[in-house]
């Protein structure tokens, strides 16, 4: 398809060579009304995405409320410099990117799998009902899954902990041991966010031809193969885009999530950056230092996206961008 | 067709933006339609849920103001108080409940709030604040709001008397008798059930206000700093009384005396474990026995409780200490100049503020409405008639009384007028932050941060994970990520403190 264009493109590209802009402004005249639905969407990065990003200045000062952007004082890199010599920097970097290569390598694929099972059951009425099932935890909020957690794990009458006991076992301290923190945060995630992930690797199953699934059936191939060789290929960009996605949100793993969780006992694995932006400038008023925290966090996750986009496209797939 | 359609967007974007430009307009101190003052209060919620407005509308009526309540949670009011700070929202008065915070401390120094310091002596109630407690309340020697005079220290020990009959022990005097019950409400069927399914203390998840900080005061752990004769400023956790205080929790975790996930345990759980009789022993406040005793009805009925201050490690009573909360101050109620536009309107507030020291405003926010929430007997001592009724209409205000100490009603419950004797005689043996109006930048900038270090590691240390040498180790990442800097600004503030007498 590409291939065959280019003749227009390119006389398009003589006629306006001269007048970048010009030529922009003209092609947005002829067709003012996609523009306009863009604008919504244009209007809201620059309010809510871009504009704020102004605010970033303030990891350069030792910002006061009330003296405003204008009148607080200039530290240059005082907290880049306090953020990088802090024992804390490198147990808050390691504590995150562990937790987001466990979430890549365990969570991840689950759904796909999840979503390749629920194509293979025939019975419809079955396979509707394991979907709202699996669906169901999406909508309940993380202090509810954590408060039910910790009724089940805990040490005093927990029923986890009942039936160790029950059965000659040891209790176990789920809640206040580092070793159990990170199986238990990716389990959590698991059970709340694996049936929800499933729709959008649902939706690409179903568009796949069926012809190709009747040549496969007629060269002989199994279930087993059909899955390996048709769907999984067909879904390849899905999984590609929704990685690269996912990879871009490596830093946000879910500030709620992970604060409710944290204990004096197990900070030392459990504090990340969005735990430690929080207590650091929203309980303990240090707005400037937080802010850089955040800034370098925002850095770590665009550089992790632009090495996976030119990963997929190595890869031979599109990538985001 | 197409132009019409932009300008009738344009229309609506624009009207959109003028609504949410009128809503941002109110929310002033101004009058109300009836031309009563409107006074709006950011104030602290220690209940479940704000009170209901048949209390509320007594004390507008005596004191001529409509009050506009937002009420943050107990739980958030540290991130609550510093969006607020940031993003200027306030109201006419803040509650400032935590001043040791760094935004807060810097708020107030930078002149956010008014100082009423020269003021107080213009109102009858006010102007009774005792001199040592605008001191202990001031900033670098400047009153930024009305100190929230609360009892100096009211932590104690309170135990499940009829357990103690079953197992036949006496009231406990040292820490080793203390020791022993626990042992004897774990393993010797307090309740009398036939199973074993109670421990001896139930705590929760704070170093402070549970059981800790009070065990340590009975080891003799200074509250908070220690300055010695020389002048010299010592942490609390580097005196051989919290090493003590640590082990003796380690031994009451690993012997099974105390719940053992006391370290995620909330203050709700904890009352309620206790009121449902998994536990005897409970340390904290000691005016928690009547709410204790309130949440048993019907659970526990057999309750009695027993309340203790007078616990030695060594049983000389020369050696009664109890540390001291924020050395009497409950925080400030500061009136952001932002809001309290000028003198005139700030008197109004301060007269207000008077108004709520009254007799009749306390009682109304104390014990509620006579023979509605509680009645009266000959010697001016209150009960409450109806509890569920006053925890919803009265009990929630009690966070909001500018003082608590030395009004004519008592409460007539025993339990009560026992907590209150005890509190009282906790006065005599308080032991006093000394650093407390001591300013050290670092502190304020980082105090916080660095006390999860040391929070983090004695967890670690009563929970067995960590030894001697590792809270040493602690304490030198403390020390080297600021808290020597902590320790000579505090030594350089007590000299110039010094050299100023």
């Amino acid at each position: 398809m590409r291939e065959s264009e280019p003749s227009v493109v390119s006389l398009q590209h003589k006629a306006y060579r001269n007048t970048g802009l010009g030529h922009y402004l003209r092609n947005a005249a002829s067709n003012k009304l996609l523009y306009l639905m863009i604008l919504p969407g244009f209007i809201y990065f620059v309010i809510f995405k871009y504009f704020p990003m102004g605010g970033l200045i303030i990891s350069f000062q030792d910002y006061q409320p009330y003296l405003g952007i204008r009148d607080s004082p200039w530290v240059g890199f005082k907290h880049f410099v306090r953020l990088f010599t802090e024992p804390t920097f490198a147990m808050l970097l390691s504590n995150t990117l562990i937790l987001f290569a466990l979430e890549l390598v365990i969570f991840f694929p689950i759904p796909i799998i999840l979503a390749l099972m629920m194509n293979e059951v025939r019975h419809r009425l079955f396979r509707n009902s394991i979907q709202t099932i699996v669906y169901i935890p999406h909508f309940m909020s993380w202090v509810i899954i954590v408060s039910i957690t910790y009724v089940f794990l805990s040490v005093d009458g927990g029923v986890v902990n009942e039936i160790i006991a029950a059965l000659g076992g040891s209790k176990i301290s789920f809640l206040t041991s580092p070793e159990w923190l990170r199986p238990m945060y990716i389990l959590q995630i698991i059970w709340k966010e694996a049936g929800w992930s499933t729709i959008i690797y649902l939706a690409a199953i179903t568009v796949v031809d069926t012809q190709l699934y009747e040549a496969a059936e007629m060269d002989g191939a199994s279930r087993l193969r059909k899955m390996w060789h048709v769907t999984l290929p067909a879904i390849r960009p899905v999984i590609i885009t929704l990685l690269i996605l996912k990879i871009g949100n490596t830093l946000e793993l879910g500030f709620e999530h992970m604060y409710l969780l944290l204990n004096s006992l197990n900070r030392e694995v459990g504090e990340i950056f969005d735990t430690y932006i929080f207590t650091a400038g929203l309980k303990n008023g240090q707005l400037s230092f937080s802010t850089t925290v955040g800034l370098f966090k925002g850095l770590v996750g665009l550089v992790l996206v632009m090495f996976a986009n030119r990963l997929a496209k190595k890869l031979g797939e599109d990538g985001v961008y | 067709m197409r132009y019409r359609t932009a300008k009738l967007l344009a229309l609506t974007l624009s009207g959109a933006l003028l609504l949410s430009a009128c809503a941002g307009g109110s929310g002033d101190s101004g009058t109300n339609a009836d031309g009563k003052t409107t006074i709006s209060w950011l104030n602290i919620m220690h209940t479940a849920s704000p009170p209901t407005d048949t209390v509320l509308n007594k004390i507008e009526e005596i004191t001529d103001v409509d009050i506009q309540f937002s009420w943050i949670p107990d739980a958030s009011k540290e991130e609550r108080l510093n969006t607020s700070l940031a993003s200027g929202s306030l109201a006419d008065i803040v509650s400032l409940t935590i001043l040791e915070n760094s935004s807060v401390r810097n708020a107030l120094k930078a002149g956010v709030f008014w100082e009423v310091g020269p003021y107080l002596d213009e109102f009858p109630n006010l102007k009774g604040i005792s001199q040592d407690m605008r001191n202990s309340a001031s900033i670098e020697g400047k009153l930024y709001g009305i100190p929230m005079q609360k009892q100096v220290a009211r932590n104690g020990v309170i135990l499940r008397k009829d357990w103690l009959d079953h197992v036949g022990l006496p009231v406990p005097k040292t820490t080793a008798e203390l020791m022993e019950v626990a042992k004897a409400f774990t393993e010797q069927d307090p309740d009398g059930n036939g199973t074993n399914d109670t421990t001896g203390f139930i705590d929760r998840s704070d170093l402070v206000f549970g059981a800790f900080k009070t065990l340590g005061s009975y080891f003799g752990t200074p509250s908070g700093w220690a300055i010695s004769e020389d002048g010299k400023v010592t942490p609390e956790f580097e005196s051989e009384g919290y090493i003590q205080a640590m082990d003796y929790m380690k031994e009451l975790y690993t012997n099974g005396y105390i719940n053992q996930d006391f370290a995620v345990t909330a203050k709700k759980d904890q009352q309620e474990g206790f009121a449902q009789g998994k536990a005897g022993i409970y340390v904290g406040a000691l005016f928690d026995s009547k709410g204790l005793f309130n949440l048993a009805q019907g659970v526990q009925d057999d309750m009695e409780l027993v309340m203790v201050n007078d616990i030695t490690s060594t049983g000389n009573e020369n050696d009664r200490a109890i540390w001291s909360t924020s050395n009497g101050v409950g925080g400030l109620l500061a009136f952001p100049k932002s809001e309290v536009k000028d003198e005139a309107e700030l008197k109004r507030i301060l007269k207000f503020m008077d108004d709520l020291m009254s007799e009749e405003v306390f009682t109304l926010m104390t014990y509620g409405i006579k023979d509605v929430h509680y009645s009266l007997d000959e010697n001016n001592g209150a009960t409450i008639i109806n509890t569920k009724l006053w925890e919803q209409e009265v009990q929630p205000f009690s966070s909001s009384r500018p003082n608590e100490n030395g009004y004519a009603i008592v409460d007539a419950d025993p339990l009560r007028i026992e907590s209150t004797r005890l509190i009282e005689e906790n006065t005599t043996f308080a032991v006093l932050n000394p650093v407390y109006s001591l300013e050290s930048p670092t502190f304020s900038e980082q105090g916080s941060e660095l006390q999860k270090i040391i929070t983090d590691a004695t967890y670690k240390y009563i929970l067995g994970k960590m030894d001697r040498v590792g809270f040493q180790n602690a304490i030198d990442t403390w020390r080297k990520s600021g808290g020597d800097k902590i320790i000579t600004e505090y030594e350089a503030a007590h000299r110039a403190v010094l050299n100023n007498k």
